[in-house]
Order: structure tokens, then sequence, then C-alpha cells
């Protein structure tokens, strides 16, 4: 594969293959991180979002309750998102995403819906691709409301899913959970949830205890929220106890 | 792999064939390169301190100028490593972001939404192509006298910042990490030592410092200066120079300490050649 090394150093240039190389290392970068699942049913209105947590480099002397570790977060009171690949990209596309769904609400004078708001961070992720300044930023965006999920990538691409993953599993993940969508529809929260727990313990092939994990759900009834350690160890037993 | 950088490493708006930023790294690699600074979360208050060469016999040690522990607001600190210029105007920056905060908001900035403010600025320098990453990194210590707590980060070149117990940058890092982390500053010390308080963590980051000082020559050794910072209850959780008499303290028992550690090494091995025979 020639890989026109001419071509690559810059956002604003095709190669004579049509590729923007940049926005691919900018994937790399993106998917190089822990891995989330995302399930979402539609007919009860709720999703999910559970995501592996690690400490960065293994560190024990970084507190590890700390928000900072976090890549889980709540944008409004009925959106919530998970933000992988590079930190401090997520954490500048975490602020945006908050102000942009503020100002919606300031303006129009109801709730940002989950879809506006991923169109409008797609949108401002394709401006950072045909900028020559300023580079992409490496961040995948998973956006969760009420019976919705979003992806939202590096290159500007949105688009729904009834599940989905991101992260450096992401491909096994999301095959994992094509084989069980067609149960999404028809579950509730905390089959939901079982099912993107289950999603990711399928893919990094472990038993999980309820401190390696975050989860984060909505639904109509109750605003973003994540799931304290004990309602996870909840979900982990009824999990392990139906598989026994 | 282009690990070497060879071409996409002349802008922060460039990545890499594998995803990096090698403008990003390189600035890692200036704060790698110059003196260290250390920071301490401990159970009654936080502590920085970071090393300084004095470069000349002619600079007025101790002054006001040229120092690397700034305070930002009444109740937080910055240390710094890296590139001195540079450092100035993050120090500049924060300064700004307290007092609008203050302005705003009408209380003292956490230290948790100043680490945040710092830390997207610091990005903001990795994302374009006209400008370049920051060469410092910065430890900020401070105190929020609402929710009367005390929290420690630390914001890299990269625009990572985390929370910390503990934390070091510059040339000194492994070893005083291996250091910090043998200190029971999490609470959770397996080896069941008392937790930290600020006056050992004075004492033992002057020790960490001497340490990595053990094998250099002894002209190095006379220029080196200590800057510490605590907020704590005797400074009335005000960010203030730990007091001079307390650092010297501090310095002695460090020499003291590593003096008999090397002792007891030199013991060990004599005992060992009697023992051969």
């Amino acid at each position: 594969m020639s890989r026109d090394s001419n071509y690559d150093h810059h956002i604003s240039i095709f190669s004579p293959q049509g590729r923007l190389y940049q926005i691919e290392y900018a994937f790399k970068a993106a998917t190089a991180s822990t891995t989330a699942t995302a399930v979402r049913s539609s007919k009860n209105n709720c999703a999910c979002i559970v995501s592996q947590k690690k400490l960065p480099d293994g560190n024990r002397l970084i507190v590890a309750d700390s928000p900072t570790v976090s890549n889980l977060h709540s944008v409004t009171n009925s959106i919530g998102c998970i933000l992988t690949g590079r930190v401090p990209d997520c954490k500048a596309l975490l602020q945006r995403l908050r102000y942009e769904a503020a100002d919606f609400t300031f303006k129009f004078g109801y709730a940002c819906p989950v879809s506006v708001l991923a169109k409008r961070v797609a949108d401002l992720a394709q401006v950072y691709t045909q900028s020559a300044s300023m580079r992409p930023l490496a961040v995948q965006t998973i956006l969760i409301g009420p019976g919705e999920v979003f992806k939202v990538d590096c290159a500007g691409h949105f688009l729904p899913f009834k599940g989905t993953a991101s992260g450096s599993k992401e491909q096994e993940a999301i095959n994992y959970l094509e084989k069980i969508t067609g149960n999404f529809e028809d579950m509730n929260q905390d089959e939901v949830v079982r099912s993107a727990i289950m999603a990711l313990g399928s893919v990094l092939g472990s038993d999980f205890r309820g401190s390696e994990l975050e989860v984060g759900i909505v639904n109509g009834n109750e605003r973003f929220r994540k799931l304290t350690e004990d309602e996870i160890e909840g979900h982990l037993n009824v999990i392990a106890d139906s598989d026994a | 792999m282009a690990s070497s950088g060879a071409g996409y490493d002349y802008s922060p708006s460039t990545f890499s064939p594998d995803g990096r930023i090698f403008q990003v790294e390189y600035a890692n690699k200036a704060v790698e390169n110059s003196g260290t600074g250390l920071g301490m979360h401990c159970s009654n208050g936080i502590v920085l301190c970071v090393e300084k060469q004095r470069s000349s016999n002619m600079l007025v040690p101790h002054s006001t100028s040229g120092k690397r522990v700034h305070s930002v607001g009444k109740h937080a600190g910055m240390a710094f490593t890296g590139f001195v210029s540079d450092a100035r105007q993050l120090v500049n920056r924060a300064r700004e972001e307290a007092a609008n905060y203050k302005e705003t908001y009408g209380s003292h900035v956490p230290p948790a939404v100043l680490a945040d403010r710092m830390s997207a600025y610091v990005h903001y320098f990795t994302c374009h192509g006209a400008l370049r990453p920051f060469g410092a990194t910065a430890i900020i210590g401070g105190y929020d006298p609402d929710l009367k707590e005390h929290a420690l980060y630390m914001v890299e070149p990269s625009g990572v910042s985390y929370q910390y117990y503990g934390c070091v940058a510059g040339n000194g890092r492994q070893a005083c990490k291996t250091e910090m982390e043998k200190l029971n500053l999490t609470g959770k010390n397996v080896s069941g030592g008392d937790p930290v308080t600020v006056n050992e963590a004075v004492k033992q980051m002057a020790r960490m410092v001497y340490m990595l000082y053990e094998d250099k020559d002894d002209a190095k050794k006379d220029k080196l200066e200590l800057e510490m910072s605590w907020i704590c209850e005797d400074s009335k959780w005000e960010h203030a120079s730990v007091p001079s008499e307390i650092v010297n303290e501090a310095i002695e028992w460090a020499k003291e300490d590593i003096a008999a550690a090397q002792e007891e090494d030199d013991d060990d091995e004599d005992e060992d050649d009697v023992m051969e025979d």
C-alpha cells in the first residue's frame, strides 16, 4: 500500500487516491483508549453507556474516584455522553457539548434533543477537517438520551444506533451487539444495562468488579445519572447467576 | 512505524501515522529535562516543592524574583517545571481565571475548576498550527473554603490533568514517584504507615530532592535551592511559603537521613565481606 507519504502531513491535502490521511491518523488516536458500549431501547425510552474504568498508566497516586479520571459525563439533565480518545481533546469537546446544549435551551426555550446536539458536534468536527490551521480532535463521542444512542466520530460522521461501542475493542463489541440486537426493543432499563455490560465483558474477556466499570443511564423517568458501585455489583450478580 | 517523527513533528496540528502528536510529546520532553517539581496531598494540607539550581553566584539567593511557585488567588498555588517563561504565561492566565471566577461567582475558585480551566487553556495550544504547546507542567494545589477540602492537580503540556495524591514532574520524576508510593498518601497504604502530614511531607520532599543529588558533585549540591510552599491550617489555609526555618530543618534532616541510609548500606556490604571469609 503506497502511503502517499507526501500527502499526509496536512488535513487540507487529499492524496491521489482521494484519502485524507490526517483524519485516518486522528481515528487511530481516537480509538486507542478504553472500550465503552452503549445500548438503547426506543420502545421503553431508555439507554445506557458502560465503560471500563482504568487509572491512567496504572498510576496509583492518581485519585481514582475523582471526576478527572472518568470518561462518562452528563451534558444536560437528559443527555449523557462518553468521550474516548485523547484526554485533553475529550475535555475540550465536553465543554463545547455542554455549551451547545445550554445555548440551544437558552435560544429556543426547550431541552436540546440528542440528535440536534449530535449534528452540531459533527458539524464542528467537520470544520476541523477542512481548516488548514486546526487539527481534528481525536475523540469518539457516544451521546445517549431517553431511547436514543448517537455516535459521532472525528470526521464528523454521526448516526443513531440501537447499540454501539467505541475504543480499542470497538469492532468486537459491535459484533457481539449485532448478534443480540433483535432483543433490544423489548428490554427495560435494567436489561439494557446488562446487555451493555455483557458486551463489554465478552470483549474484554474478564470478570468485572463494580469498581472497574462506570455505568450511566437515562430514561423517561429519571435524569442522566451514573450508577453507584452497589448498583453495578447488583447487575453483575444477576448476570453471573443467569450464566451459572 | 514512524516513531522518529520524521516530518510529522513540525506542527501541533499534524497527526503521525500512528495517531501521535509529536509536538506535544516534544513539549513533554522539555519538561522532562528540567528541574524536579513535586506536590503532595497530605491529610492536613497540600505541599508544593520545586528544586532550583542557582545558575550564578552573582544571583541573590531566595529572592522574590525568579520564583517557581506562585500564588493564584488566596487559596491556590502553582508550582512549575519546564520553560520558566512559558510558565510565567500560565501563571498570568491562572490569576486571570481566578479573578474572573471571583468576580462572576463571588467565591474563591475551587482547585478543580482552576485545574480544568488551565488544562483547557494549555490544550488549546496543542490544536493550532500557528501555535506551539507550552513547555511547562503546572502542579496546582488549592483549598476550597466553602467545601473545606484541599486538592492537588497536575496539568501537563498536552492538557491532560488529573487529581493526585502525589505527583512529580521533571528529571527526577521516576525516582521521586517510587519514593512517593512508599508513603501513605492515599490512606490505603499496605505498609500501614501513618497518613502523611504537611510537616512530614516537607521533610520527605527535601529528602527526595537531595537523594536525586546524591551522586552529583558538590558544586551542584551547593547551588541547589528548594522552593516550598503549603496550604494548611498553619497558613490559615492560604497559599504561603513554608517558613525558611522549617525548610532548613527539613534539609538538615534529609541530609542526615540520606547519610544514615548510606552508612547502613556500607555496613551491609562490610557484613557480606566478613561472611564470605
